[in-house]
């Protein structure tokens, strides 16, 4: 991608995401030098590691200036590869503080045309750096993973009428009485669980959806069932509508709801029982693998108030 | 590969055998206690290798699609993992083998991983 569509990308995208901040963008892995290194070490180390900049700290982890490629190339020029970095950084470093938001971010890489920023806490200590592919990262991570933080969620959960049959994802009303399939979970008997993700494959495949689309929505629908019966200690339904050209599932439950939703997307974090991790689950693969064969998913919860998942099949090329 | 050689070459005991169930045909197989796992390497055309016994280990691999399921190194397999292997059509086999030997046997035989495997 040409670096100018990179900008123009980003800068409509930065509308969406501008509660993102500094923090969560930053690549906490960094790569640092010290001043009396030499500028041929920081060479080696932009060739292995593939960079165009590397911070410089002291020996406090308090960020003193950055070297950049430009300045690796002027000093093969001028020959002075083989001198201490500490003579020939940058000093007047521009970093981000940890909860700079994204909108200045991107006005910041607008503005000075470096590849990356370091992030630094108030100490000037360094807590991270940021280039424009980590910017899109971290978008791209929100794209797959909605969760909706205001008003809505709140009323959504309260079951208040006007926003209880809305769709978490287009906003559309959805009236659960004019499901195309309805199944309401069990959770007392963790035997049945996937019972109604195994009837509603049957069902999708009755109304002649393809084999391929129906193992989706199945194993999706699946796993956010398996959940319910595990985690909620609630009842719960699974909606389903067939439209056009989509397939919607919902599945809802009014239980004990998820703490933290970040954690509960990340392959491999359960808080299943060994009771539970013994009848096969608990891999905490659940919401991963939701979103895995899903082609938008929203999950909306609260401690105590129950869980959400939306999700949106489509067929694929 | 069909199911019948593979029935053959573990000794396997049938515990469902829907109608023609020697002649289906089996491309890939997958081994997985965890029903999550099973889930993410989903195909058809598989068979499940697992050592989990509840009736969820024939659901999953309804949902997944799979073809047939073989438990290993249990006992026994409880009725109900019997009945809805009937219900769902799929084919149940059972054989009193370590998970690693089945594994390894099928895999000289041919059998492919479904995650590996670029064909869908």
């Amino acid at each position: 991608m040409a670096e100018d569509k990179v900008d123009e990308l980003l800068q409509k995208l930065q509308k969406y995401f501008s509660h993102i901040t500094a923090s969560e963008i930053m690549n906490k892995n960094v790569i640092t030098l010290t001043s009396e290194r030499t500028l041929w070490q920081a060479k080696e180390l932009m060739k292995i590691r593939k960079i165009s900049g590397i911070p410089v700290v002291n020996d406090q982890r308090k960020l003193i200036g950055i070297i950049s490629i430009e300045d690796i190339i002027m000093a093969l020029e001028k020959n002075y590869i083989k001198e201490p970095i500490g003579d020939h950084m940058t000093k007047r470093v521009v970093s981000f503080s940890p909860d700079e938001p994204l909108e200045s971010i991107v006005s910041k890489f607008e503005r000075y045309h470096f590849g990356r920023f370091p992030v630094v806490d108030k100490n000037k200590r360094i807590l991270g750096v940021i280039s424009k592919k980590d910017i899109i990262r971290a978008i791209l991570e929100r794209f797959r993973l909605i969760y909706v933080h205001d008003e809505r969620r709140s009323q959504i959960l309260e079951k208040e009428a006007e926003w209880f049959d809305k769709s978490l994802i287009t906003g559309d009303y959805v009236k659960k009485s004019d499901a195309d399939f309805v199944f309401q979970i069990n959770y007392t008997n963790v035997d049945l669980a996937g019972a109604g993700a195994a009837k509603l494959k049957s069902f999708l495949t009755k109304k002649g959806i393809g084999e391929t689309l129906v193992r989706r929505v199945a194993i999706a629908t699946y796993e956010a069932e398996v959940n319910v019966v595990i985690h909620s200690e609630s009842e719960g339904a699974i909606y389903c509508w067939i439209e056009k050209t989509c397939i919607k599932v919902r599945v809802e439950d009014h239980g004990r709801g998820i703490e933290n939703i970040e954690q509960a997307m990340k392959e491999g974090y359960s808080t299943a029982t060994d009771h539970i991790r013994e009848l096969g689950f608990g891999a905490g693969m659940g919401l991963p693998n939701i979103r895995r064969y899903s082609d938008q998913m929203v999950v909306m919860s609260e401690v105590g108030k129950g869980v959400v998942v939306e999700m949106i099949f489509c067929e694929r090329g | 590969m069909k199911l019948k050689k593979i029935c053959e070459l573990l000794d396997c005991e049938i515990l469902n055998a829907p109608k023609n169930y020697e002649e289906f045909e089996i491309k890939y197989a997958g081994a997985a206690d965890l029903m999550s796992d099973v889930l993410a390497f989903g195909k058809p055309k598989m068979l499940l290798i697992t050592g989990l016994n509840s009736p969820q280990a024939v659901r999953t691999a309804s949902v997944i699609g799979a073809t047939a399921v073989l438990i290993v190194r249990k006992e026994s397999i409880p009725e109900s993992t019997v009945e809805l292997a009937k219900d769902l059509g799929i084919v149940l086999l059972h054989a009193n083998i370590p998970m690693f030997k089945a594994c390894g046997e099928l895999y000289k035989l041919g059998l492919k991983d479904p995650i590996t495997s670029e064909d869908t």
